[in-house]
């Protein structure tokens, strides 16, 4: 089932073009990698799709183009996790798992019983039960992600869009999150994009990958279709080349040392 | 709390008939505590900073200058004519929306408040308050000698100049003023977060930051016109309760509102057993005291920030 249908979507700052005519779909149930370089719009992308950026083209989630939403009815559909979310030390896990229930808030932020259960069940599922009153600058930046994450999932989204979620953590982290994320696909049937500078995790990880270049979607299909040298080689301007094992696709760099070492260092 | 601050009066004993004076300043007092309580609570919340108090935006300077032009003799005129039932109060209260509002005019770019512009540009306005008002005041040293009340004010203290219309006045502008703060404080906890994140929680982060800056000035600008200046309590204690009831404004409004009444009362009242005891030899100002306690406290706050947290 589609959940967002995304055609011709430009977007410029000033006259600078970001965006040029991305198509994409994301349907519940799959988890979807955007990748590209810096700069390639990852990030406008989604804050588009979010509806926060005036984009042109039509952007609908669940059939209804985005100007008809509501932001509080949106924020029942769709939740966002950005690159480095915003946090205050004194906070509690609670707060901050309760903070994914404001879409659903009454007049004076009054809590319905269901609030209250949708955020133990989340504390539960994302082993956060025993930390509920932990303060956030007490908890390892895993941790304080999972907290992140089960603030999104607090709002009981259909779908997530998140940027760049495993940059602050290491590869044993971006392994958990990123299976996370899958499971969350498989189970809650939910919709996954994710931004990732991370081509290989992403492969492993995702259903779907989705490549962009200076604004303009490049390659939309399964990891072995998108992670091609010769398309990553023209993509991130560098030597790519291929690995496969077990079925399985990786790709990497090809560094050139003879080059670099003639370099001056810097 | 509210019995203990009626026992403590400015004469000896309890007599019946000064009780209905003294529940008078007990309860202007726990208004005053109140309205910078819960103000100082929202600021910091929508500032984003956990320095930022309810004068920040230039409310306690604006007052203080407006309130000292009306003593002017241009401004007599004019008090006599119009504004004779409100004169000193009405001025202040004037001065305190003017420059809030020539701040947040200022901060604002497509009808968006930016938080940090608009730091910059409440510490700019209160420094040209007071140049002003120093401008004013070596032009006009008669008016500032000698003059009780003007002194009164400028220093913070409940006025003993106020009609009952002007302090049910500001009753009522404080009362509604909180009400409208609770009603958004499920809102409010999003404005800690990035506008993004906050909009994509489905909330209006722009229209909440308006709305919540507006309020919380008027009703900071009631409660200066009828106290003057009294520092400190809009910093404090919010920053107080936050450690005892964390940081859900849900409960930090109504928390900070109620301790900031208790301590605006107290430090009323022990500033009047003070001057009892005949320890001064005048009316200490209640501002005195909350600035002393306060201050302190307030670069102790600023010691602790600094340091790396674990």
């Amino acid at each position: 089932m589609e959940l967002l249908v995304a055609q011709h979507v430009g977007f410029a700052y000033g006259q600078t073009p970001v965006l040029r005519d991305v198509n994409l779909v994301l349907r519940a149930g799959e988890v979807v990698a955007l990748l590209g370089p810096n700069g390639s719009g990852k990030s406008t992308l989604i804050r588009s799709l979010l509806g926060q950026l005036p984009a042109q083209g039509s952007i609908a989630w669940d059939g209804k183009p985005i100007a008809k939403w509501s932001r509080r009815q949106l924020a029942r559909q769709v939740a966002y996790m950005p690159q480095s979310p915003a946090w205050e030390p004194e906070q509690t896990v609670s707060d901050v798992l309760r903070l994914g229930r404001t879409p659903y808030l009454g007049a004076f932020g009054i809590e319905s019983s269901r609030d209250l259960s949708v955020i133990s069940e989340v504390a539960d599922l994302l082993k956060l039960s025993d930390l509920l009153d932990r303060r956030l600058d007490t908890l390892s930046g895993g941790q304080r992600q999972r907290v992140i994450l089960g603030r999104c999932l607090a709002q009981e989204p259909r779908a997530m869009l998140l940027d760049e979620p495993g940059t602050h953590l290491d590869l044993r982290h971006q392994v958990d999150l990123g299976n996370l994320l899958r499971s969350f696909a498989r189970n809650r049937n939910l919709g996954v994009l994710m931004a990732s500078h991370e081509l290989n995790l992403a492969g492993q990880l995702a259903d779907r990958l989705i490549l962009l270049s200076q604004g303009a979607v490049v390659a939309d299909g399964p990891p072995e279709q998108v992670l091609k040298p010769e398309l990553l080689s023209s993509v991130y301007e560098l030597p790519m080349r291929q690995i496969s094992q077990d079925g399985q696709v990786y790709v990497m760099p090809v560094i050139d040392h003879v080059t670099t070492d003639s370099r001056p260092s810097a | 709390m509210a019995a203990a601050c009626l026992l403590i009066g400015s004469t000896p004993g309890l007599s019946l008939a000064e009780i209905p004076y003294r529940l008078e300043n007990v309860l202007l007092a726990s208004l005053v505590g109140a309205a910078l309580g819960s103000a100082g609570a929202v600021y910091q919340a929508i500032l984003r900073n956990p320095l930022a108090d309810p004068y920040l935006l230039g409310v306690s300077s604006g007052a203080s200058l407006l309130a000292f032009a009306w003593r002017l003799p241009f401004a007599a005129v004019l008090s006599t004519s119009l504004l004779v039932a409100a004169g000193q109060q009405a001025f202040s209260f004037g001065g305190a929306l003017i420059s809030v509002g020539i701040a947040l005019l200022m901060a604002t770019r497509r009808g968006r408040i930016e938080p940090i512009t608009l730091l910059l540009v409440g510490v700019i306005i209160n420094a040209i308050n007071g140049a002003i008002f120093l401008l004013l005041y070596a032009l006009f040293p008669q008016l500032a000698a000698g003059s009780g009340s003007a002194l009164n004010f400028l220093i913070g203290g409940i006025q003993t100049n106020l009609t009952h219309g002007q302090e049910w006045l500001a009753a009522a502008l404080v009362g509604a003023g909180w009400i409208v703060m609770m009603y958004l404080s499920g809102q409010l906890n999003a404005a800690s977060l990035s506008e993004a994140e906050a909009q994509a929680m489905g909330v209006q982060i722009h229209r909440v930051r308006w709305i919540a800056l507006i309020v919380a000035s008027i009703i900071t600008a009631a409660a200066v016109a009828i106290s003057g200046p009294i520092g400190f309590i809009g910093l404090i204690c919010p920053h107080l309760v936050r450690l005892v009831v964390g940081s859900d404004q849900r409960r930090l409004i109504p928390a900070a509102t109620a301790f900031g009444a208790a301590l605006l009362a107290c430090a009323d009242a022990i500033t009047r057993l003070l001057s009892r005891q005949d320890l001064i030899n005048t009316v200490l100002p209640v501002g005195v005291l909350t600035a002393l306690l306060g201050g302190p406290f307030f670069l102790y706050l600023l010691w602790r920030s600094r340091r790396p947290t674990a």
